[in-house]
């Protein structure tokens, strides 16, 4: 494959990942538990390194001065105090409670829950996987979410307060 | 409804290599006029070159599939009317090579379905060519796999697939929508086989149930709901 190809096929599918397009609720499920997931993923990585300095970071294991932590936690506490990584925890807020209660619908779906039975196809009638009960599990998701959210900013706003 | 629509046609010519391009074309619209109609116009009175594939003008064949607008659907089964755009944009389906403009090569589908065992196994094999009774079927083991015979294998479920798109090797919600109609039919002595057959990354556990198959099917087959059901089968064992 060549390198204009390469950069051709990881852009569609970035495309194909990103975009939901016209495909529905399920598509837009699919694209959030995407994005959820790799945001997590980052967020869990730089939180390990970010609480890691605290202890020495890579050094870890020779053990530093208490000097050392205190002002390595002083330091990542200036740096943590903006509004831009205080929005963008509750905006993490947001997208673990998705993924999470999401997720398990999915793996409720793997058992074949919620699914309904083979039936028919009627004219003007959804498939039987885009059941009720399983668009409810969606919109339970996206309303925990957002209380995750509205929750986070509000604490937010209260520590900004004081 | 508007006297013509602007048709954007993707057009792609293998003997020119390179990227395909788009071309518009002005067609008059008359009361009940399809896409396949606009197409076959265009063919006959603006441009010979374009290349299309159809048949029974009638959403039974399955060759006519492609994206209108950015939704896989067949141009036979699709007025221009319903669309209500004045700019059509029609392109081949997505995870098939295009041959040439709106035409693309479907091997890819038909040998994961033939990896998929996708007929009735019996092991048998005497009584299978000289059947001594009849194999008769209740309503309800006919219902647990009926729906899924109404494929016409059009591939669109293939092509709105975003797993396909992003992980080829996938066997895609038609082989596995498929392979499932042979399993939960009563006649089949497949069972554990083809359960080992999906039971893998590539098989069933790729699928994120996205549901954009059973959401572009023309025949409201649930290939999504399949999935899951091969899903539940591989999980129970």
């Amino acid at each position: 494959m060549s390198r204009s190809e390469y950069r051709s096929t990881v852009l569609q599918s970035l495309k194909t990942m990103l975009i939901a397009g016209k495909y529905g609720l399920e598509r837009w499920s699919y694209v959030l538990q995407r994005i959820s997931g790799v945001v997590v993923a980052l967020y869990f990585i730089a939180h390990v390194l970010e609480t890691g300095n605290f202890i020495g970071g890579i050094t870890v294991w020779s053990v530093p001065d208490y000097s050392f932590a205190e002002k390595a936690y002083e330091e990542t506490v200036k740096l943590l105090k903006n509004p831009l990584f205080d929005v963008g925890l509750a905006v993490v807020g947001f997208l673990v409670t998705f993924h999470t209660i999401n997720g398990i619908r999915l793996i409720l779906a793997h058992f074949g829950f919620f699914l309904g039975k083979p039936r028919r196809p009627e004219p003007f009638e959804p498939p039987v996987s885009f059941s009720t009960r399983q668009r409810a599990l969606f919109w339970l998701s996206i309303s925990l979410a957002v209380f995750a959210l509205l929750y986070a900013l509000d604490s937010l706003m209260r520590v900004f307060r004081t | 409804m508007a006297a013509s629509v602007k048709f954007r046609v993707y057009r792609y010519r293998p003997e020119d290599g390179g990227k395909g391009f788009y071309r518009e074309y002005e067609v008059p619209v008359k009361k009940g006029m399809t896409i396949l109609d606009g197409l076959l116009y265009i063919k006959e009175s603006l441009d010979p070159t374009l290349s299309i594939r159809y048949s029974c003008r009638m959403a039974i064949c399955g060759s006519c599939g492609m994206r209108v607008n950015g939704i896989e659907t067949l141009a036979c089964h699709t007025q221009i009317s319903e669309l209500r755009r004045r700019v059509i944009t029609v392109e081949p389906m997505k995870n098939f090579p295009v041959i040439k403009d709106l035409v693309t090569d479907m091997a890819v589908l038909f040998k994961k379905q033939r990896a998929l065992l996708t007929w009735l196994i019996r092991r048998d094999l005497v009584e299978q060519e000289n059947p001594t009774h009849q194999y008769i079927q209740s309503d309800e083991e006919l219902e647990r796999y009926l729906q899924f015979t109404y494929c016409i294998q059009c591939g669109l479920c293939y092509s709105a697939c975003p797993v396909v798109s992003t992980f080829p090797d996938f066997y895609g919600p038609q082989p596995l929508m498929k392979m499932y109609r042979y399993f939960a039919d009563s006649r089949d002595e497949g069972g554990k086989e083809r359960i080992d057959l999906v039971d893998k990354f590539e098989g069933v556990w790729r699928c994120h149930f996205a549901g954009s198959c059973s959401m572009v099917c023309p025949k409201g087959v649930d290939p999504a709901l399949a999935i899951q059901l091969l899903r539940r089968a591989s999980l129970r064992g």
